[in-house]
């Protein structure tokens, strides 16, 4: 009988020291390497296929000091954290670093990153993020081969093709678990919170996969059945790179509602979109990183046929929510450009919303509180009332 | 009260820059009238493309820019604000956005809550509606999603074409400034999408594009720029005969007029009042005194009062990243010929689109060649693309050259951001550093002693 509790533990554990989780992973396997992975589309299978360890590199909620000399305070809070890190030390978990996405705020804590640990190799393989381009399918296949080239030349041997299948099937078969979890959450299961739902998905992006799979299977496969009580249904949206505070999520679900989905970045967008396992698998990743802008689209990409907001209003019906809550860190301009299109939109389907702004220090949780109350009592008086 | 003298002294000839630029502008606003095809577009210079399409062209930032030169943004900010753009939003793509809000609704609109600001609010609605957008921003991630964004405020109706810029990071060993694999593969690459462009314009036009006046256009260009190039190198002149701010007023033209015999005149007569200047002894600050050097966009609310605040102190500004390395600056780049190459390495060489590792590079070799005492970084508070790498480049001026350096906070075109007392008291310490290295006889630290 498998032991859920230690299992989701672990897997919290993981998820909120992952420093602690590649220390010992380093000792377990002497000689590999570790790379620091910057979000959100870097493809992980290639760096694991290299035979090293993949790790999406957190905003670890520890508050900015030396960073600021380094980037402007009107770069978002996962960026100046980033260079903070690097900054301290805490960046030292990683032999180098791989990034494969247009954002200029990411670009600039990256170039802190190579300024400051100038032993550290920071690769930047910009993956064509204008998804319409006629020459994007090409040019991002190519920079699949490229990241392989980088990796062989890192790692000193090559990325095999059947190395590359096998670490794919292991992404897909973990990916599929935490998105089954997700599927379940939208239809009525409340197993796990929005907090645990985190912690599942964060510890898959820093843990190995096939170890990760396995804690996986043992906490899903005891999870009890737990259906929706009748706090008011809500979707949360946004937040892309870094995980919301686990605080703002508790604060939700105590202000009388409850998440039924999300289209976090550490939530369903992760894990939206499987790798197709035939076929060349690096044509195979190019198409996955297309694809899954067509899944659940991203306000980082340019893509005329792919609508964020109608895929929240979707969502949002498939799921039975009653209510938005977007959540937008400070400073995103993606999300900020996008936001009015997203208001239409749910305006337009009679879907009450709410927009928080996050920053990575401090949360006016009061504040907060009161306004998803509000958003709570708003939502419930369009409730029908039984006659 | 006390009068302060005005020190600056300002390039007469850009008087004769702004009426191009007005006459420009006026053009666009009846190109409907006129049964011309409009396009928006953002990012590099396109206008030579469309110039010889046969087009009317509107940059999106230069009209952003234009109205907040002329404190006239305010409508269109507030109009996107009450759309939902957040204040902390590039303040180019709100403005535009706002525009484009209001070209939409109309000059008569009354749901946008802005009131009595009518005369200004027409201004910005004055943008005639766009045929098509293209977008052709490099560095800066934001300048794609805004056009991706225009176009679904338009109703996702309007064709659009989108060039994609690789970001020059420097992976390779090779990698350096006009040099290597990195870059000569992102050269060729541009090209052929601005080859998919012109097939895109024809679809557009029904016309053949008219590659005969792309290189004639082109070839005004190119010569604009090489004199722009050296009146730029006159100002390392000491006493300097113009400053970065006579520069600033030379954006418009070199950026986005056509280019044909008026622009050439143009950059002509500005190289030669400087070299008149230099000849009879006259500099554009009185009583030089610092030399500096300036890293931002330019705070566009601001340019006659940043000219006369900064020449109050004796100081020159020379230089910047936004002068130096942007705007055709590279023009021996241009094959008048065959000129798409060379127009998309121009593309990539947008300031934004470096690597640190570059920019380093750029900024040193400047602030040497002009003999700079200390640098000012335009922190701008919504552009997050130039303000990047900004205090890694102050570590490296003061650790390699020993130049100091401040910083403060404005924005491209949204005035509430500016803080005169904190640049005023930056300025005055820095000043003040300079003029202690000075009587130690050279600088504090650094190489260059």
């Amino acid at each position: 009988m498998p032991d859920a509790t230690a299992a989701l533990a672990r897997l919290s554990e993981v998820a909120r020291d992952p420093r602690r989780y590649v220390d010992q992973w380093r000792v377990d396997h002497p000689g590999q390497k570790v790379v620091g992975v910057l979000p959100m589309n870097f493809p992980r299978e290639i760096a694991h296929a290299a035979g090293t360890l993949p790790v999406v590199v957190q905003d670890d909620q520890i508050p900015v000091t030396e960073g600021r000399s380094l980037l402007a305070e009107f770069y978002c809070g996962y960026t100046r954290n980033l260079a903070d890190q690097a900054a301290t030390g805490r960046f030292d978990s990683y032999d180098a670093i791989f990034m494969a996405d247009h954002c200029i705020q990411l670009i600039g804590a990256a170039d802190v990153v190579r300024a400051l640990l100038p032993d550290t190799p920071v690769f930047f393989g910009m993956l064509n993020s204008s998804m319409n381009d006629s020459w994007a399918p090409r040019r991002v296949a190519e920079m699949m081969a490229e990241f392989r080239t980088e990796f062989a030349s890192f790692t000193g041997h090559q990325v095999g093709e059947a190395d590359l299948r096998t670490s794919i099937e292991a992404h897909n078969r973990d990916r599929r678990l935490l998105r089954s979890l997700f599927d379940e959450r939208s239809t009525g299961s409340t197993a796990f919170t929005p907090g645990q739902l985190q912690d599942l998905v964060t510890s898959s992006m820093v843990m190995d996969p096939v170890e990760h799979h396995a804690l996986l299977r043992d906490a899903a496969s005891a999870a009890p059945a737990a259906p929706r009580d009748d706090r008011v249904r809500v979707h949360l949206s946004g937040h892309l790179c870094h995980a919301p505070k686990r605080e703002l999520l508790e604060a939700i679900e105590d202000s009388g509602a409850i998440v039924v989905d999300d289209d976090l970045f550490h939530g369903r967008r992760y894990v939206s979109t499987d790798v197709d396992e035939t076929g060349d698998p690096l044509d195979a990743l190019a198409r996955w990183y297309s694809q899954r802008n067509v899944t659940i689209p991203c306000p980082t990409r340019v893509q005329q046929d792919a609508d964020w907001d109608v895929y929240l209003v979707d969502a949002v019906r498939r799921s039975g929510a009653e209510a938005v809550i977007h959540l937008l860190p400070k400073f995103c301009e993606p999300h900020m450009l996008y936001y009015p299109e997203l208001r239409k939109g749910l305006e337009a389907a009679g879907i009450p919303q709410l927009q928080l702004e996050t920053e990575h220090e401090g949360m006016p949780l009061e504040s907060f509180r009161t306004r998803i109350e509000a958003l709570v009592e708003r939502t419930l008086r369009k409730r029908p009332v039984p006659a | 009260m006390q009068t302060i003298e005005d020190r600056s002294n300002r390039l007469s000839v850009t008087r004769a820059g702004g009426q191009l630029i007005t006459n420009y502008w006026d053009d666009l606003f009846t190109a409907r009238e006129q049964g011309k095809q409009i396009v928006w577009y953002n990012g590099g210079a396109l206008n030579p493309i469309f110039q010889a399409a046969g087009l009317a062209w509107c940059h999106g930032e230069a009209f952003a820019a234009r109205l907040a030169a002329q404190q006239l943004e305010g409508p269109a900010q507030l109009a996107g604000a009450e759309y939902g753009y957040n204040a902390e939003l590039c303040s180019y793509s709100r403005t535009h956005l706002g525009c484009s809000v209001l070209t939409l609704q109309g000059t008569d609109g009354s749901q946008n809550g802005v009131v009595g600001l009518n005369d200004q609010k027409e201004l910005a609605a004055r943008l005639p509606a766009p045929d098509f957008f293209v977008n052709n921003y490099a560095g800066c991630s934001t300048g794609q999603q805004w056009d991706g964004i225009s176009y679904r405020v338009f109703g996702k109706q309007l064709p659009i074409f989108n060039i994609s810029h690789p970001f020059l990071w420097g992976n390779k060993p090779d990698s350096g400034y006009l040099t290597g694999a990195e870059w000569e593969d992102a050269s060729r690459f541009v090209a052929e999408q601005l080859r998919e462009l012109i097939s895109f314009i024809e679809a557009q036009t029904g016309r053949p594009f008219d590659y005969d006046a792309l290189s004639e256009s082109m070839t005004y260009i190119k010569r604009a720029a090489e004199l722009r190039r050296e009146g730029l190198d006159l100002c390392k002149a000491k006493p300097a005969p113009a400053t970065f701010w006579d520069w600033i007023a030379c954006v418009a033209p070199i950026n986005f007029l056509p280019g044909d015999q008026a622009l050439v005149d143009y950059f002509g007569s500005v190289r030669d009042e400087i070299k008149g200047r230099l000849d009879a002894g006259i500099s554009g600050v009185k009583d030089e005194k610092y030399r500096l050097y300036f890293d931002g966009i330019m705070n566009w609310n601001k340019l006659g009062f940043l000219s006369r605040k900064f020449a109050e102190h004796g100081a020159a500004v020379l230089c910047g990243r936004y002068i130096h390395n942007a705007f055709w600056q590279e023009p021996h780049l241009i094959d008048t010929e065959d000129p798409l190459l060379g127009m998309a390495q121009h593309y990539l060489l947008c300031p934004t689109n470096h690597g640190t590792k570059t920019l380093d590079y750029l900024t040193l070799r400047d602030c040497e060649e002009y003999d700079v005492d200390g640098i000012v970084f335009h922190s701008t508070r919504t552009c997050r693309a130039f303000t990047g790498p900004q205090r890694l480049l102050a570590r490296s001026a003061q650790q390699k050259l020993g130049i100091p350096s401040i910083f403060f906070e404005g924005d491209v075109a949204d005035a509430s951001f500016y803080k005169d007392e904190i640049l005023e008291s930056r300025l005055v310490a820095m000043l003040e550093t300079i003029d202690v290295q000075r009587e130690r006889g050279g600088r504090l630290a650094g190489a260059r002693t």
